[in-house]
């Protein structure tokens, strides 16, 4: 456990980049500083390794002041990653992964072996432990920075806006890695970025930095998003707060229809009954194993000769589906955007159709998962879960009655 | 044509040549750490480089002669300041060639400054601190044969004697000879640094700009 | 005794300031020399490095040439030119132009090549033509290093000039080599001292040449090292 005690870091000059911080960063988890240019977080984040010295206040690693320690010794046990990645341009790839573990006095075949295990960890291919830095791609730079970092196994690791400087895609990538990595190790992370979207995408816990040095709001995504402190907090989420938080409620909570879902060999005037029955214009087309093959329309089928099966029909593309066990409400309600036909497909893990969802359906969940309080099974969250505009206050009531 | 001089005039003039740029090698390394440690060092040691370098080596090699009489030391000292001109912004240049995110790094695993420095920049200083050696050593090569003038024995004595007794082919050999003595050394450092450097690619725009760095020395650093 | 002492004995003999082999004549015909040595490098090098640095091409070119340059032997080069030709304006003249050249031209060459590419284009889309941008941003731009290449042409056409006493030529170098052919250390001394205070009077003036030349704005360049 990390902590800070009233910590402040004075520039020459009267610049107050800390403000009398109070922290505590958990073990295990990922504690993500976020906020905009100049709000401190880097220099709060470069105090746990002494890089910066605060100006007043104490920090403690594991109930012990860092101060006590030698600065060197201390920096050995913690991993730091940094956006240029800061690789020795005139080592290999498993020298510099291996760099803490020669420093702290293994040997160097121990350290190697290392190396190629962390290589494997952090998905980089074992032929490039020969060679140098210049000889990788800027996503493979980095990896070899986070795997240099973990190399001493060391159980706090500090980065510094790691995946700041790479595309989009390979961030998102990188960004993922980082969750599978931490469901492996359960490091202490404590990350800094300017990314909001980052922030709530890889921290367990988000701690956003005023300008001038101080926290104004410590929470959960969920909680953040589903209840920010303040007008500033609220602006720094984003406009579109309330369907990110979509995300983090389950689509196991949907109710689906299953009664406009027809195999492909039931006859065409049978499936264009079932969906007047219903009271819908479309039906989801099935193959043999039940998986979709699209929506045909119930005018369609009944202009098909008699004799026809629904799979003969003309059958518009059915788009995304979600998987109803894993996916979340905010997957659901992509799907069923993307949709022709303003349905989704909700499928099982092998692909099968369960049901299909309409906007209706996804309203009720919304609403109900509104509802529930904070911090209950998956997804629940107070105030208002409505996906409307922004400016919302956080507290307010649903007032729509479900149909 | 007397060749059985030959070999120990060369022996002779490499010796004059590359001693100066040893030396001062090893002077300026702690000289230029230390101006990358203390910025305000390096403008007063940059002034007083160039006011060495400035005056003209055989005034130099004159004025100590009442101190080191007609020895190599008369021309090896000045030929050894002169060097410091171009290898004391050799080392700084290399150390500040060392990128920012890698020092930070260094320092942020737990390097020491004495073991950051050791491990870590002076090996990335490497090509731009031999660019700067390779130009000392050979102006060093060259201008040693101007203490042939004082009577200190290089190569120098072909040219010397050739003119003197209107033997033009003398001056060939001798001046022939400490071009080729100054482009092996040269190559020799080339593949020094290839050595020392696996890491570098092989075609680097760093090497070319420190090379013209030192080839005109001061150029790079007055224009920072 | 010192350097000093050899040397003040000698120049305090008043005949050393008189006649044409005065200590006046020769410092004037020291400058004589270099200057013109320098004019002329200056003339074909300047130009050459503008030209150079502006268009880019032939940099690497002009470095490596600058390098190997300085592995020639002032001595066998005004020997030879002797030998050649005879003592003559060329056997001397040649050797100090040549000797130069390098520095300025590679000093001027990356001055120019180092204006900011930014501002190249500010110059370009303002509607300049190649020798306006040249003439009223590259060229005051490039100002400190093109000055600091004349500094250092300078230090090799004087010390040069030194030397070429050796082949015959008047000036400083003459009390040095005359004196060491007579083993008169005081005439050797004193000439040395006159050639360390000519030498560092012309790198003085080339810094009031900087001062007065460097546009204002580009100052502070310099001062940070």
């Amino acid at each position: 456990m990390i902590t800070f005690e009233s910590v402040t870091k004075r520039y020459p000059g009267g610049t107050v980049a800390v403000d009398r911080l109070d922290l505590e960063i958990p073990d295990g988890q990922t504690m993500v500083l976020v906020g905009p240019s100049g709000c401190g977080k880097t220099t709060t984040l470069r105090m746990i390794n002494r890089l910066i010295e605060p100006s007043s206040g104490r920090i403690l690693l594991d109930g012990r002041d860092i101060h006590q320690s030698n600065p060197s010794t201390l920096r050995r046990g913690i991993g730091y990653v940094i956006q240029q990645a800061g690789l020795f341009p005139h080592r290999t790839i498993e020298d510099n992964i291996g760099t803490v573990p020669l420093l702290i006095g293994w040997g160097k075949g121990k350290a190697r072996a290392r190396a190629r295990e962390l290589m494997a960890l952090v998905g980089l291919d074992e032929s490039l432990a020969s060679r140098y830095p210049y000889q990788l791609s800027g996503g493979q730079q980095q990896r070899v920075g986070v795997a240099r970092a973990l190399a001493a196994d060391p159980p706090v690791l500090l980065m510094d806006e790691p995946f700041s400087a790479v595309d989009p895609i390979v961030r998102a990538t990188l960004q993922d890695e980082l969750l599978r990595l931490q469901a492996e190790l359960h490091k202490t992370v404590v990350l800094v970025t300017h990314d909001v979207e980052e922030a709530i995408k890889v921290g367990d816990q988000v701690a956003i930095f005023r300008p001038g040095g101080k926290i104004a709001q410590l929470d959960t995504p969920e909680r953040l998003l589903a209840a920010p402190a303040d007008s500033y907090v609220e602006n720094f989420l984003g406009f579109d707060r309330g369907i990110r938080r979509l995300s983090f409620l389950a689509a196991a909570g949907l109710s689906l229809d299953d009664r406009s879902v027809v195999g492909e060999d039931t006859s065409a005037s049978m499936a264009a009954d079932t969906a007047r029955q219903a009271g819908d214009e479309w039906v989801l087309v099935t193959d043999g194993g039940h998986q979709p093959r699209g929506w045909a329309a119930a005018s369609d089928l009944e202009a098909l000769p008699s004799g026809s099966r629904a799979g003969q029909a003309r059958l518009e593309p059915y788009g995304h589906t979600f998987d109803v066990r894993t996916d979340s409400l905010r997957a659901a309600l992509d799907a069923t955007v993307l949709s022709p036909t303003g349905q989704a497909v909700g499928v099982d893990d092998d692909g099968r159709v369960v049901g299909v969802t309409s906007y209706e359906r996804l309203r009720a969940a919304i609403h109900a998962a509104g509802q529930e309080p904070p911090g209950a099974a998956p997804g629940g969250d107070a105030g208002s879960g409505a996906a409307g505009p922004a400016g919302q206050e956080p507290q307010s009531t649903a007032s729509e009655a479900a149909s | 044509m007397d060749w059985s001089a030959v070999p120990r005039l060369t022996w002779e003039s490499a010796y004059l040549g590359i001693v100066p740029a040893l030396i001062g090698l090893i002077i300026s390394l702690p000289l230029g750490i230390a101006c990358t440690r203390f910025r305000w060092l390096y403008g007063p040691v940059l002034s007083a480089t160039s006011i060495l370098y400035a005056l003209p080596s055989l005034a130099l090699f004159i004025v100590l002669i009442p101190y080191t009489g007609l020895t190599d030391t008369t021309v090896i000292i000045p030929l050894t300041l002169f060097s410091l001109c171009v290898l004391v912004p050799g080392v700084v240049d290399g150390m500040r060639s060392v990128p920012d995110p890698v020092r930070q790094a260094a320092t942020a695993m737990g390097f020491g400054t004495v073991r950051r420095l050791v491990q870590v920049e002076l090996p990335i200083a490497v090509p731009i601190v031999i660019a700067g050696l390779r130009v000392a050593m050979v102006s060093s090569i060259s201008l040693a044969s101007v203490g042939q003038l004082i009577g200190v024995s290089s190569l120098g004595y072909l040219i010397v004697d050739g003119y003197q007794r209107d033997f033009a082919m003398e001056i060939y050999v001798g001046g022939g000879f400490i071009i080729a003595l100054a482009l092996v050394c040269d190559l020799v450092l080339v593949l020094v640094r290839r050595l020392l450097t696996p890491w570098q690619p092989r075609r680097s725009r760093g090497e070319a700009k420190a090379l013209a760095a030192a080839a005109a020395p001061t150029a790079m650093a007055v224009a920072r | 005794m010192s350097f000093f002492s050899f040397a003040w004995n000698w120049l305090k003999q008043p005949q050393q300031w008189h006649g044409s082999g005065g200590i006046p004549i020769r410092i004037l015909e020291q400058l004589y020399y270099s200057g013109l040595a320098l004019l002329i490098a200056a003339l074909i090098a300047v130009p050459l490095g503008i030209l150079i640095g502006h268009t880019g091409r032939g940099a690497v070119l002009v470095v490596n040439i600058a390098n190997a340059w300085r592995a020639i032997p002032t001595l066998a080069l005004l020997v030879l030119l002797t030998i050649w030709l005879g003592f003559s304006v060329l056997a001397w003249l040649v050797p100090l132009v040549v000797l130069g050249i390098p520095p300025i031209l590679v000093n001027v060459s990356e001055g120019v090549a180092g204006v900011d590419p930014e501002l190249r284009d500010a110059a370009r889309g303002v509607g300049m033509t190649p020798w306006q941008q040249v003439r009223k941003v590259e060229v005051p731009v490039a100002m400190p290093l093109i000055v600091l290449g004349l500094r250092t042409g300078a230090i090799f056409v004087v010390a040069t000039a030194t030397i070429a006493a050796y082949i015959g030529l008047g000036g400083l170098g003459r009390y040095i080599i005359d004196g060491l052919a007579v083993s008169n250390y005081g005439e050797v001394a004193g000439g040395a001292l006159f050639v360390v205070l000519l030498a560092l009077a012309v790198q003085a003036f080339f810094m009031g040449v900087r001062r007065a030349a460097v546009p204002k704005g580009l100052r502070q360049q310099g001062r940070a090292s």
